[in-house]
């Protein structure tokens, strides 16, 4: 919100001004308002080993991360980039593998990797699309440059809170949106829905598609989510029990006999679609769905086996993929990664590890981290050896630090980190909503956004215009198209 | 519509119509305990038994000794029928359907719930039931005025329906349970007293005076609550909305699926208007709303194995 001097930056100008009417009373009942309102809606994690019906809310903060649109045109522009590449990339591996023939990327990376599925290879997904929905995690770095820290191709989640929590705004502090600058996120479910029928099987009729979304069930942590976006949509949200394959095809359980489905956004991994390829111990999973999807005749989103491409190593290879696929330089660096598999990134690892940080490339959850800078010599030593004994199952980022945003920690505003997941749907084209999911820290001192580590989260902001240079040029009161917005 | 959603908002029809009527039946005890300090005991002690709950109340004081009946079936998160264990199935349930509900309804569910889930006494009891009634008439006139009348809102309405016959029978029955001290006999002033209680449990009371100007008695009571055609909450308007709420959720439903239930409802329905409340009272009235209830229970039976849960059949070609 700040720029190093001090000053307001132009994009939270108006909103600025409209906070600081505020005193922190006013905040505190603003704030329990929005906390009521999300936890009637149902948007709670169950708190166990309480007493019954102890029901958390994820932290939310009314202070909204703000972006300029020129600032936006570029994410945007560089999102669609890095998913198009990375698409071009899935279908070489599972198809002509000419990176690897080239060069670009290792053999072994790829073939070696436990989300490589071979089963994949030769088939080619509806419009070669793989990554239908990506979440690309980004922060601003001290110069205020975007970069990505992570890409997301699975089954990216988040994007129920970015649509949710606009709304818990509006309902609840609409005097502080800059009267119809803000640019809406309720298209995500519309845009949603036309991909899906536009990765329908061939020889289906558009107006005829039938969509599922296929969901772990009510015990999983992103059913909310799950749930919201079928209703949002208005398709079937099921569960592995109510499908089932016959002759290569699927069929939904009604309650009038068995009907036919094209189209299944899984929110379920790939370990568990379907017992009979991947892990048979698997009740989430349709039996016979594999069979079904690589016969054509059903399409499911996001494709299987594109896990290779997220991986923390692969990441490394991204900004090359981009130059390799698209003849063009990355616009949205990537946070600087060194890995094992690159001769002169393993020198530089081994030289430098007291200033960087070392994981474990398949490792997540914190686990064999070494922060270099916090490191005595004897534990730098012990990781340099574990390195040398294994180069490729290790990577290192420098100590990498990034943007802050304003939240009220109850008495004052504090600065904590803030992330960003924009999401990428993509079909015919790409489409990217506008903002994402602003993750923030619990506290002033942490690094860690996820809420598994009790971070929170904001609205994301992007303007329709961008705001004047001039800090006190009073913004047009328009009650008529701020009504209409809502 | 899938079967597993049908299944879930019938359900959720029937867990929603239960709490209401446990809000309403405790709301009633509650009064004539207050009026009739040692037979308030025995009321609660008649709803645990029409309730089929005498050996679960009996293990819970083992372990508990100071429990009282009106906390067993109130607030006991240990024993699945209590009101409390009630209302937090049907939101989980709701949770898991929750992409068929309107938001309306989800929330107005969700509300109930919360309200419902903080430990007892930290407000009266009449507030509680009085908001748990208020609340299940909320959701419903929100289900009718804010989802799409298709299948998933009859499947609503058939296990509402149901739901209802069930728990009418099972007011009427506490009547059975309650046994008059010897000094007093059938038609005195004790026995009115406890026919009106049961009035008073189905929300009759009006609907009786409306009916007959004259005293309160069984075989007047037992009329109104199972045979009155018009009267919403008797067993034969319950059966009659079962049975059309029925034929429009299986309207495009194959027979080898649906024909098993509907016959059970269907003979229910018939046997019900069939039956006369004098020979019922003079051939055991206890008797014959044990024998509805389990005919429900084949109903219920026939709907989960042949259509909700029915194994898949050839598909189309």
């Amino acid at each position: 919100m700040f720029a190093p001097d001090g000053s307001v930056r132009a994009p939270y100008r108006a909103f600025h001004d409209r906070l600081s009417q505020w005193d922190a009373d006013t905040y505190r009942r603003r704030q329990a308002i929005a906390d009521l309102d999300t936890l009637n809606s149902g948007i709670t994690f169950t708190v166990y080993n309480d007493d019954a019906g102890t029901e958390r809310i994820f932290p939310f903060s009314l202070v909204p991360r703000i972006i300029a649109p020129s600032e936006w045109a570029r994410v945007e522009r560089g999102l669609g980039q890095r998913v198009t590449a990375l698409n071009r990339f899935l279908g070489d591996i599972y198809g002509e593998q000419r990176c690897i023939r080239d060069g670009v990327i290792p053999a072994e990376l790829v073939f070696d990797h436990s989300a490589y599925r071979l089963r994949m290879a030769g088939f080619t997904p509806p419009l070669g699309v793989y990554c239908h929905i990506a979440g690309i995690d980004l922060i601003r770095d001290q110069e205020g440059v975007f970069r990505v820290l992570e890409d997301n191709l699975r089954t990216p989640s988040g994007v129920s809170y970015v649509i949710e929590n606009r709304r818990t705004m509006l309902n609840t502090v609409p005097e502080l949106f800059p009267d119809a600058r803000v640019q809406p996120v309720d298209g995500y479910p519309e845009r949603l829905l036309e991909m899906l029928a536009a990765v329908r099987p061939e020889g289906v009729p558009a107006d005829h598609v039938r969509s599922v979304i296929l969901t772990p069930g009510p015990h999983n942590s992103a059913y909310f989510e799950h749930s919201f976006l079928a209703r949002q949509m208005g398709i079937e949200l099921v569960e592995g029990r109510d499908l089932v394959v016959d002759d290569d095809r699927v069929f939904l359980r009604a309650t009038t006999g068995l009907e036919r489905v094209h189209v299944i956004y899984r929110r379920v991994d790939d370990d568990f679609l379907d017992p009979l390829v991947f892990r048979s111990d698997s009740l989430l999973g349709v039996t016979g769905l594999m069979n079904a999807y690589l016969a054509g005749n059903v399409t499911v989103v996001n494709a299987v086996g594109t896990g290779v491409a997220d991986d923390k190593t692969t990441y490394r290879y991204v900004p090359d993929l981009i130059r390799y696929y698209l003849g063009e330089e990355p616009i949205i660096p990537n946070v600087d990664t060194y890995t094992g598999w690159k001769a002169e990134d393993l020198e530089y690892m081994l030289d430098h590890l007291h200033e960087l940080v070392l994981k474990p490339s398949d490792g997540s959850g914190g686990y064999g981290i070494v922060v270099g800078p916090q490191a005595s010599p004897e534990t730098l030593d012990a990781a340099r050896e574990r390195v040398r004994s294994d180069p490729r199952k290790w990577i290192a980022q420098p100590v990498q630090e990034f943007s802050t945003i304003p939240s009220f920690n109850g008495d004052v505003f504090e600065p904590r980190r803030a992330d960003l997941r924009p999401f990428v749907i993509t079909g015919d084209s790409s489409w990217v909503l506008p903002g994402g999911l602003t993750r923030v820290a619990a506290n002033t001192e942490s690094y860690i956004v996820n809420s598994s580590q009790g971070g929170g989260s904001k609205d994301t902001w992007v303007l329709r215009s961008d705001p004047e240079g001039d800090p006190a040029a009073p913004f047009p009161v328009q009650s008529q198209s701020h009504a209409q917005e809502q | 519509m899938l079967s597993r959603t049908a299944e879930s908002l019938y359900w959720l029809g029937r867990y929603l119509e239960r709490a209401e009527n446990l809000a309403r039946l405790a709301d009633v005890n509650l009064q004539t305990s207050t009026e009739q300090t040692s037979d308030g005991v025995e009321a609660w002690d008649a709803v645990i038994a029409t309730m089929g709950a005498q050996d679960a109340f009996s293990e819970a004081q083992e372990d508990n000794p100071g429990l009282t009946p009106a906390d067993f079936v109130i607030y006991s998160t240990q024993y699945p029928q209590s009101l409390r264990s009630t209302i937090s199935q049907a939101r989980g349930l709701a949770r898991e359907i929750r992409e068929y509900l309107s938001r309306e309804v989800f929330e107005e569910i969700n509300r109930l719930y919360l309200s419902t889930s903080r430990s007892p006494g930290d407000e009266s009891h009449r507030v509680l039931y009085a908001n748990v009634k208020r609340s299940v008439a909320a959701i419903l006139g929100l289900f009718d005025n804010t989802v799409l009348l298709t299948e998933g809102r009859e499947w609503f309405r058939c296990g509402l329906f149901l739901e209802r016959a069930d728990m009418t029978s099972r007011i009427i029955d506490t009547k059975y349970f309650i046994l008059l001290p010897s000094s007093d006999e059938v038609g005195g002033p004790l026995d009115r007293y406890q026919w009106m209680s049961v009035l008073r449990s189905a929300s009759a009371l009006e609907a009786f005076r409306k009916r007959h100007r004259g005293t309160v008695t069984g075989a007047r009571v037992a009329g109104l609550l199972m045979f009155d055609r018009e009267f919403p909450r008797s067993l034969v308007f319950c059966l009659l909305a079962l049975r059309r709420h029925f034929e429009r959720a299986t309207a495009d439903t194959p027979d080898a699926r649906s024909v098993a239930a509907e016959r059970e409802i269907a003979l229910l329905e018939l046997d019900l208007r069939a039956a006369d409340s004098a020979d019922v009272i003079r051939s055991g009235l206890h008797q014959f709303l044990d024998e509805f209830q389990a005919r429900l229970g084949r109903v219920d039976q026939a709907l989960r194995d042949d259509i909700f849960r029915a194994l898949p059949e050839a598909p189309p070609r």
